[in-house]
């Protein structure tokens, strides 16, 4: 059985916020990022009720670590980080079951894409991105991480994040109907 | 730095403007093309971003609040709805010029130059008058678009052919590109509306949108 000892931050939240418990505050900086985190692990999990146990698990994750967070300003990225960990964890388990999602929005988006090029085909390439370019995209737009601190996340080198990021946003012109870049990104190289 | 690598440190990071990328585009007009097409695609992906496929709402709580948390999310889900419509009109009207030009596909096929006495009545019934030859409009319809009639043009330009449509009854608060349906776009402000003009594939089109802000004379007594 997973997680027995440490308490949900979501469960008790509101006994901590009606009393003078500094945890308050945490439990209160994490529920205002929730949202931020779902969009995020739902763009990587590609799955609203995955997404929903990946921020669950990652939130009781941060509750366990909390202390190690020194510096409230940093808690964003932190959380990020830990919610894109969990979905790599599960990413290793469920492999199997999302080679089949891929090919799901494989079916939806290429039907979708024939008929209109709006924010719906947009989104559906986005999903239909490989891990690999959808990650760091993620990372840098929604994460607001720069490119040193992707590389970091990924332990690629700093070109292989430049090379990934180009590829994806090459990707997606393509699929707006814009010519695509001739691909002269050098070869990725992990550090 | 080489226009390959240029391409490549814009396609990584559209918003990026390091000392010595800038340096190569002051003097590179195609990279300098490259990377407003790719800020417009990166905005919107950042709009796409911002709701996953098929998102439903409000995450599962377990707190003894969530009742109340869940009326509030619907709540916030509607104000976000009603603030998404009031704020970002343009975005409406982005798709409706769009859906406007691909019903009349044959408009960009035009390569004639139309004639002058046509183009003005064309302009005169949206109270309007161009600064620049007749010479390069190749199509000048008056359209009837969002219950008024409107100027459609298509200008040929040295980038191919690019529709100008001229709303006098849509006001927008600022400038605003759009990518939709394989063609780009950008809208601009007028003193008395606004302008809309847009091409197929991923066509540049800030210079000219600007340019047409300067060309298009609103007659004071129209309408």
């Amino acid at each position: 059985m997973r997680n027995p000892q440490p308490e949900s931050p979501v469960s008790s939240i509101s006994e901590r916020l009606s009393g003078a418990d500094p945890r308050a505050s945490m439990t209160q900086l994490f529920e205002s990022m929730r949202p931020d985190l779902l969009r995020f692990a739902h763009w990587l999990a590609r799955d609203r009720s995955l997404a929903e146990d990946i921020v669950q698990e990652s939130l009781l994750r941060a509750w366990r670590s909390r202390d190690t967070l020194k510096d409230r300003g940093a808690a964003r990225a932190w959380l990020l980080t830990i919610v894109r960990r969990e979905h790599a964890r599960l990413y290793e388990r469920k492999r199997l079951e999302l080679v089949s999602l891929d090919e799901a929005l494989d079916t939806q988006a290429a039907e979708k894409a024939a008929s209109d090029g709006d924010l719906f085909t947009l989104r559906h390439a986005i999903m239909r991105l490989p891990i690999e370019y959808r990650e760091p995209l993620l990372l840098q737009i929604l994460g607001g991480f720069s490119t040193e601190e992707i590389a970091r996340e990924l332990t690629l080198s700093s070109t292989a994040v430049l090379t990934r990021l180009f590829r994806a946003r090459n990707k997606l012109r393509a699929i707006c109907g814009m010519t695509p870049a001739p691909d002269v990104s050098a070869s990725e190289a992990t550090p | 730095m080489s226009c390959e690598h240029t391409r490549l440190q814009i396609g990584a990071d559209p918003a990026g403007s390091a000392a010595e990328l800038e340096e190569h585009l002051r003097g590179c007009a195609a990279c300098r093309e490259f990377r407003e097409e790719m800020r417009t695609l990166d905005a919107n992906i950042r709009r796409a971003l911002e709701r996953p496929p098929e998102w439903a709402g409000a995450p599962r709580l377990t707190a003894p609040w969530r009742p109340w948390a869940l009326a509030a999310s619907v709540l916030l889900a509607m104000l976000a709805v009603l603030s998404v419509w009031l704020l970002r009109p343009s975005d409406t009207l982005a798709h409706e010029v769009v859906a406007h030009v691909r019903e009349e596909p044959d408009s960009w096929l035009a390569r004639q130059q139309v004639d002058a006495h046509s183009i003005d009545e064309v302009l005169r019934g949206a109270g309007v008058k161009l600064d620049f030859t007749s010479d390069r409009i190749s199509y000048a319809q008056s359209c009837w678009f969002q219950d008024h009639y409107v100027p459609h043009l298509v200008v040929q330009t040295a980038q191919g052919p690019v529709t100008v449509m001229i709303l006098r009854n849509q006001r927008v608060s600022g400038r605003r590109s759009f990518h939709e349906s394989g063609m780009t776009g950008v809208i601009v402000p007028a003193p008395q509306g606004s302008i809309a003009v847009l091409a197929r594939g991923g066509v540049n089109l800030q210079t000219f949108a600007t340019q047409m802000q300067q060309d298009v004379r609103w007659l004071p007594d129209a309408q």
